[in-house]
């Protein structure tokens, strides 16, 4: 019988046999720790290893991103813990001027097609845009990684997701993302990899994969994979990264567990309600709800084409008096390029707030919560009660966020 | 094989609710840690838990970022195990990675009320209730190896003893 992607994927890991449901031991091609965990790796690992070296120094990172350059006492701590470690180890860290762990992982091609990553981030699985196998993992998995290079995994089964028909301006791969959890929630996927399909997956930009691939975490998912694409694509990853770009496609006679079919057919933009990442709405339905602040960023939305899309809407015009909207690029290499092309004055002239690269808004980072009462529109990934601060968060693509920042309420950005 | 009280939650317990975000950035103690343990779900938990005790929950227990210390906080509080409809996987790797226990029965969860008392044979993959006795599929191998352990650096640490 044929493989799906991620059995292929983990079947290059590994001399056991690999079928759904079994679990292997596989070997991991980059292992990761980030601000957040890695501290708690580091303890783990002296207490457990001492100074014995780690597997393979070449193969293992820090990526600094939560709180960078850190904002309190605890991070910096943290993040000095982890330095000094990595100091003796002579192991590579991506510092606090770098941005996002993942998106790094995949600039520097060190998350590419066929491979497998671990990190201490819960939405490492956005890796699943370039064809890579990337999972989350808790402290102790990291640390045992660092040591031996490998991991115990339960091999998924796939659910395949056809995407039919198409859509246009302004609804983009964000309303896609929102729209597909909505129809998934958090059963459908749950536990398992996801192969999309269909005319609406395969136009998507490099930028649009990571927006679809970072939300598989919200739909409990594995990790997603888009198996068919463009030579436009195969261009862009190759050029992003440096890499040659080969990913696996599942074999014909492969098993799903399931086929499950979404319309998309002229789909409006698409709202996350609190609290929760799959209650989505259409914009429309929202109209009138008043907002305080907008923020721009993160692993899903955080691209330069993200921050481009959301300036075109706001060159020219002032953000709504009393709103703050903040924008935050997710790499150094997006924060060149948006000062480079001219996005950054842009943004800033329409009354931004533009801070160095990271993970930011999503957790309690570097550029501030919402305080009790306040409303924030938010390109980010979840949603959740106290996920950042006590205000209430609606998830929504950059034009989104970009237009509403305009009316001072949740807008439609063909209205604006 | 040891009876434990039961506390009782919904769906989509987040790792938020379970460990507080405000805490993860420092590095506690485990005892320390189970001293928050649920306190933006259920405050009252922490101070009343036993050992012994058993969560009950439903769908996706777990969710939301890979914090450790969600699983090490309910280990430290001394719950002897997790049952829910289902777990998000970060979430379910940590517990097992810690030697915690947790057991996906839909049905079970149904039957079992808040604050009742059940006992959980893991041998048999059985869990006796005031409403009759359910089943959970009994863990791989490997996966009862690092449970048995306590963990997976137990588990492997012992494993390299023996060969």
């Amino acid at each position: 019988m044929g493989k799906t992607i991620i059995e292929k994927i983990i079947q290059d890991h590994t001399k056991e046999e690999v079928k759904a449901e079994k679990i292997v031991w596989m070997d991991l091609d980059i292992r990761s720790a980030r601000d957040f965990g890695g501290p708690n790796v580091v303890k783990n690992y002296e207490e457990e290893y001492g100074d014995a070296p780690v597997a393979d120094r070449k193969k293992t990172f820090f990526t600094f991103d939560l709180c960078v350059p850190p904002s309190s006492l605890r991070y910096a701590d943290n993040q000095q813990i982890c330095r000094e470690f990595a100091r003796g180890q002579r192991i590579e860290v991506f510092d606090v001027d770098r941005g996002i762990g993942s998106h790094v992982l995949m600039e520097e091609g060190l998350a590419r097609a066929a491979s497998t990553v671990v990190g201490t981030d819960s939405h490492l699985n956005i890796l699943g845009a370039v064809g890579s196998f990337g999972q989350g993992m808790g402290d102790v998995d990291i640390t045992f990684a660092f040591k031996t290079g490998k991991t115990w995994f339960e091999v998924p089964q796939t659910v395949k997701v056809l995407i039919k028909g198409s859509f246009s301006s302004p609804t983009t791969a964000k309303d896609l993302t929102l729209y597909i959890l909505k129809k998934l929630g958090t059963k459908k996927a749950a536990l398992k990899a996801v192969e999309l399909y269909g005319e609406a997956v395969r136009g998507l930009d490099l930028p649009g994969r990571i927006t679809l691939c970072s939300m598989v975490t919200e739909m409990a998912g594995i990790i997603g994979f888009v198996p068919e694409f463009g030579d436009s694509l195969k261009a862009e990853i190759e050029n992003f990264s440096g890499t040659i770009f080969s990913p696996h496609k599942a074999d014909e006679d492969c098993s799903y567990s399931d086929t499950l079919e979404i319309d998309v057919s002229g789909l409006s933009p698409q709202v996350a309600v609190p609290f929760a990442p799959d209650n989505v709405q259409d914009v429309s339905e929202l109209k009138g709800v008043k907002i305080d602040s907008g923020f721009i960023g993160s692993c899903t939305n955080g691209r330069t084409e993200d921050l481009a899309l959301a300036s075109q809407i706001l060159k020219g015009k002032k953000i709504k008096e009393g709103v703050t909207l903040k924008v935050v690029p997710a790499t150094k290499r997006v924060y060149k390029e948006i000062l480079e092309r001219g996005i950054l004055e842009d943004l800033f002239r329409s009354g931004a707030i533009i801070s160095n690269p990271g993970c930011s808004g999503c957790a309690e980072g570097h550029i501030g919560l919402t305080g009790k009462g306040e409303v924030q529109v938010s390109t980010g990934n979840r949603n959740f009660a106290g996920k950042q601060g006590k205000g209430k968060t609606y998830l929504a693509s950059p034009a989104v966020v970009a237009a509403s920042c305009l009316t001072g309420h949740i807008t439609n950005p063909k209205d604006v | 094989m040891k009876k434990g009280r039961v506390w009782k939650y919904g769906d989509n317990v987040n790792t938020d609710v379970i460990f507080p975000g405000k805490y993860t950035y420092s590095i506690l103690e485990p005892e320390e840690m189970a001293r928050h343990a649920l306190e933006d779900l259920d405050p009252g938990f922490a101070k009343k838990v036993k050992p012994g005790d058993v969560i009950v929950a439903g769908r996706n227990f777990g969710c939301g970022s890979s914090r450790e210390q969600a699983a090490t906080c309910l280990k430290y509080a001394g719950v002897q195990a997790v049952v829910a409809k289902s777990f998000a996987r970060i979430f379910f790797r940590n517990a097992i990675n810690q030697g915690l226990p947790v057991l996906q029965s839909e049905e079970a969860v149904d039957g079992i009320e808040d604050g009742g008392e059940i006992e959980i044979d893991f041998d048999r993959g059985s869990i006796k209730t005031a409403r009759g006795d359910f089943s959970f599929p009994a863990f791989p191998e490997s996966v009862m190896g690092i449970l048995e352990a306590g963990g997976l650096i137990p588990y492997t640490k012992k494993k390299l003893e023996r060969k």
